[in-house]
């Protein structure tokens, strides 16, 4: 009563055919804090979100902003009303620049009703500056990398001049230095009175940032408290609801024969000159800021972007892959880091799904076999703990981190010899993080190597038997496992 | 309250779902219902052999559409493929009847059949590998069709043929034209194959979601181009029979079959955005959209206003397939 409310919730439940998304949930959030939104893949974190946002309309249960009831129709009504999201899969209009996008919906006019273009571009600059990243305000979005995508999406937020802000997992896909920026944007918009809603699966950023941390578990409310009053254990067992074993269940594998080497890699412009290797039944990773070449450099190993000078030996064999079809016939994979267009097709269900870079392992003779597209899919499912209504169901109706787990599963089935992740947990919660490091000691164990990319320093440090670090396309470093400190990565990257 | 509150809802998809996949059918019920109230003779066999004569020749060129479609893509080229390809035929067989041993009618279909595929090739070609949008490759292919057929024909009809080909379109099985066993088995076939076959779910896979299905190790150029080769395949196919069953071949054959063609697929189910849907649907589609024409002729309704209202109902089926993808955001 004594407190001071900005958003009221009271009772709220949302169906879908087959899962009760939402389930009487209640919580309040105090003006001007950083509120946090926790709980597994699946929990109705996004639902509850697009309820504020207009997106979808509840079922059951009261919404007070300001203390005024609301029931936005629209995103447009939220919007007005002061509330601005930047949700989980991003909503940019791709082909537009940066500027456009961030003044979507109110474009500046100038003298005689025309785009006011140069005034446009300098306040977006001005709103990109302020962040301190560095994104050309005419570039197409589409030209921008997944995280630089995501700073667009909060500057745009910023821009809308709101109340609420809502961020639902905006740091999935940021490394360090571009967390600590959004730290400061976050912190610096509650100084002034904003408040925001954060949702993330790292469990850190919470203790640095929030204020107070509601808990969602199975679409029910099991808790809201202030950050200060609980531990990072405490808060996984109340959203998983048991405890969890080891953070980074790191199993050391037998080490083997040397299974890639690439040698003095250049790819004009992105990569210089990179020569490394691994060996069976190690998991190497691959560290660096956005935009240092990670994901280039897998790409040119496995065949999708021309190499321009160098080699890469597979098993000890010189290779060239011409596709990346080729590559994956050699015994490697890619997990892509964009999950909603490279990852899945998000109108096909999740077996299908599932069995697409594996098509052989269900085709008899010739002929697609329905039984073991639906067996493999429920095996698969089952060992990743999807949450999903049916094995019919498509995908784009599945939990942002239960999508990843498709993903993830997809390559689990092809069993590549030599598996590249990039950023293979974005988005999935503690558990299934744990159970995904768990899919990795088993593949090394099996005399596989994995190649992880990540921004999650910790889980690099966690996982990885040596890394190596890229910056602006140089490889500038190699660690082994016991010699590697987040200082001295970082120390390498800058 | 929220157990009936679900089960409700679980009723209602189930139902939204069942009248999406048999819309066409649902649509062809209630338009015979109403057309046999107002003519006579609509509900007669011989009416239905002809809508299903009819239907023969437009649905097998709508299955290539459908095709091409599920790729995510789109061909104009489809008509004039009909129209060269039934004209070559037709000069290559009136040549025939000079002198018979040069071209026997059986090697003709199968020039005739490789010329559609050739076409289709064209059109793949030049948008999955030289990248090309298929808008632009496809509607040059429609005017190198048209204009081809125009030249080798002098844009004069051709007619009668050696019997040897009268199978395709004028001969019966029973009371069963043959042509339209034809069509239903393509359709059968057609509807394994791209549920059954690696080639079937790849074309989906690469209209469902092209980096995708790239990042899934499918050749998507390869897909994408499969895609119009067949389409130009099943085009020539479509123009045999139209030549068999008219016996008589004229530019202006197979024109606007492209467009009848998006108009079957998209009733019977197959989306735009490419992906989604089911091959047999666009058979219904065709059934659909054929039965409309007919029933309004015998309606007497003027041809001109047929051809605007043709028009609406492309326009409608589009409109259609927009609500359906929005609805699912
Ligand atoms: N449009 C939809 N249609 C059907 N089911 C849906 C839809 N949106 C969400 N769901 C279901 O509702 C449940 C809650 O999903 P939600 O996206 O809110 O989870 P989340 O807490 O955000 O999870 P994550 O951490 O993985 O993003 C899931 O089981 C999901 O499959
Ligand atoms: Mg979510």
């Amino acid at each position: 009563m004594d407190k001071d409310y900005i958003l009221e919730i009271e009772g709220l439940s949302k169906g879908f055919p087959g899962v009760q998304a939402l389930d009487k949930v209640s919580f309040n959030v105090e003006r001007g804090t950083i509120h946090a939104l926790v709980g597994e893949n699946g929990a109705g974190k996004s639902t509850l979100i697009k309820i504020l946002a207009g997106i979808y309309r509840a079922d059951a249960g009261n919404v007070t902003l300001n203390g005024q009831a609301i029931a936005f129709k629209t995103p447009h009504e939220a919007r007005v009303a002061g509330i601005s999201v930047v949700h989980q899969e991003m909503k940019l209009a791709e082909p537009l620049s940066v500027a456009e996008n961030l003044f979507v919906g109110g474009i500046l006019t100038g003298r005689g009703n025309l785009v006011d273009w140069k005034e446009m571009r300098r306040r977006a600059k001005e709103i990109i500056d302020n962040l301190g990243v560095e994104i050309d305000v005419r570039a197409p979005v589409d030209s921008l990398t997944v995280a630089k995508k995501q700073i667009v999406e909060v500057c745009r937020a910023v821009n809308m001049n709101c109340k609420l802000m809502i961020m639902d997992e905006p740091s999935a896909t940021l490394t360090d230095r571009e967390l600590e920026i959004l730290f400061g944007i976050a912190k610096k918009l509650r100084g002034e009175g904003i408040t925001i809603i954060y949702i993330s699966h790292r469990l850190d950023e919470i203790f640095n940032l929030a204020d107070n941390v509601t808990v969602l578990r199975d679409g029910l409310m099991v808790n809201t408290v202030p950050v200060r009053d609980v531990t990072k254990r405490r808060l996984i067992s109340m959203m998983v609801g048991r405890e969890l074993g080891l953070e980074y269940p790191k199993e050391a594998a037998q080490i083997g024969d040397v299974l890639l080497e690439v040698k003095n890699l250049v790819r004009n412009g992105v990569l210089h000159d990179i020569s490394f290797n691994v060996r069976q039944g190690e998991v190497l990773g691959i560290s660096g800021l956005v935009g240092s070449g990670r994901t280039e450099l897998a790409r040119a190993i496995l065949g999708i972007d021309k190499i321009d000078s160098g080699e890469v030996y597979v098993r000890g064999k010189k290779k060239l892959y011409r596709s990346f079809r080729e590559a994956i016939k050699d015994g490697l994979g890619l997990i892509p880091e964009d999950r909603k267009t490279q990852g899945l097709v998000q109108i096909f269900s999740v077996k299908r799904n599932i069995c697409m870079v594996s098509l052989d392992k269900i085709i008899k003779k010739g002929i697609v076999s329905a039984r073991l597209e639906q067996q493999y899919g429920e095996e698969y499912a089952k060992k990743l703990r999807i949450m999903t209504p049916s094995m019919n169901t498509q995908v784009q109706y599945l939990s942002g981190g239960n999508q990843q787990k498709v993903v993830v599963t997809k390559w689990m089935m092809q069993n590549s010899e030599i598996l590249f992740m990039d950023e293979p947990t974005r988005g999935i919660d503690v558990g299934a993080k744990t159970e995904i490091y768990h899919l990795i000691n088993d593949l090394v164990k099996q005399g596989k190597t994995v190649i992880m990319i990540s921004s999650e320093m910790p889980e690099i440090l966690g996982m990885c038997d040596r890394i190596v670090i890229l910056h602006e396309g140089k490889m500038v470093g190699e660690l082994m496992r016991d010699e590697a400190t987040q200082e001295r990565i970082m120390e390498k990257c800058v | 309250m929220s157990e009936t509150g679900t089960r409700g809802s679980a009723f209602l998809t189930k139902m939204s779902q069942f009248s999406k996949e048999y819309m066409a059918i649902i649509a062809i019920l209630i338009m015979s219902v109403v057309f046999t109230l107002t003519s006579p003779y609509f509900l007669t066999w011989e009416n239905w052999k002809n809508i299903l004569l009819q239907t023969s020749t437009v649905s097998v060129a709508a299955m290539g559409q459908a095709i091409v479609l599920l790729t995510g893509n789109f061909d104009l080229s489809l008509g004039r493929n009909v129209a060269f390809t039934s004209c070559l035929g037709a000069i290559l067989m009136k040549s025939t009847a000079l002198s018979p041993n040069i071209w026997n009618p059986w090697v003709v279909i199968l020039i005739m059949l490789a010329m559609g595929t050739l076409i289709g090739l064209c059109n793949g070609v030049l948008t999955a590998y030289a990248g090309l949008p298929a808008f632009i490759a496809t509607l040059g292919l429609q005017n190198v069709c048209y204009g081809l057929a125009k030249l080798i024909t002098n844009a004069t009809p051709i007619a009668t043929f050696p019997n040897s080909i009268a199978f395709f379109g004028r001969r019966y099985f029973g009371p069963m034209p043959w042509c339209v066993l034809i069509m239903i088995g393509l359709y059968i076939l057609a509807q394994f194959l791209s549920t059954k076959t690696r080639l079937g779910r790849n074309i989906y896979a690469v209209g469902g979601g092209k980096e995708a299905a790239f990042f899934s190790g499918i050749n998507v150029k390869k897909y994408t181009c499969l895609g119009f080769v067949i389409a130009g395949f099943l085009a020539s196919f479509s123009g045999v029979i139209l030549m068999s069953r008219l016996n008589s071949v004229a530019i202006t054959n197979g024109q606007g079959y492209e467009f009848d063609a998006v108009i079957g697929s998209i009733i019977g189910g197959v989306s735009l955005a490419g992906g989604k849907g089911k091959i047999i649907g666009t058979l219904f589609g065709s059934i659909f959209l054929i039965t409309l024409f007919n029933g309004m002729a015998q309606l007497h309704v003027d041809p001109f206003v047929q051809d605007v209202l043709k028009g609406f109902v492309l326009l409608a089926a589009i409109g259609l397939d927009v609500f359906r993808n929005r609805k699912r955001a």
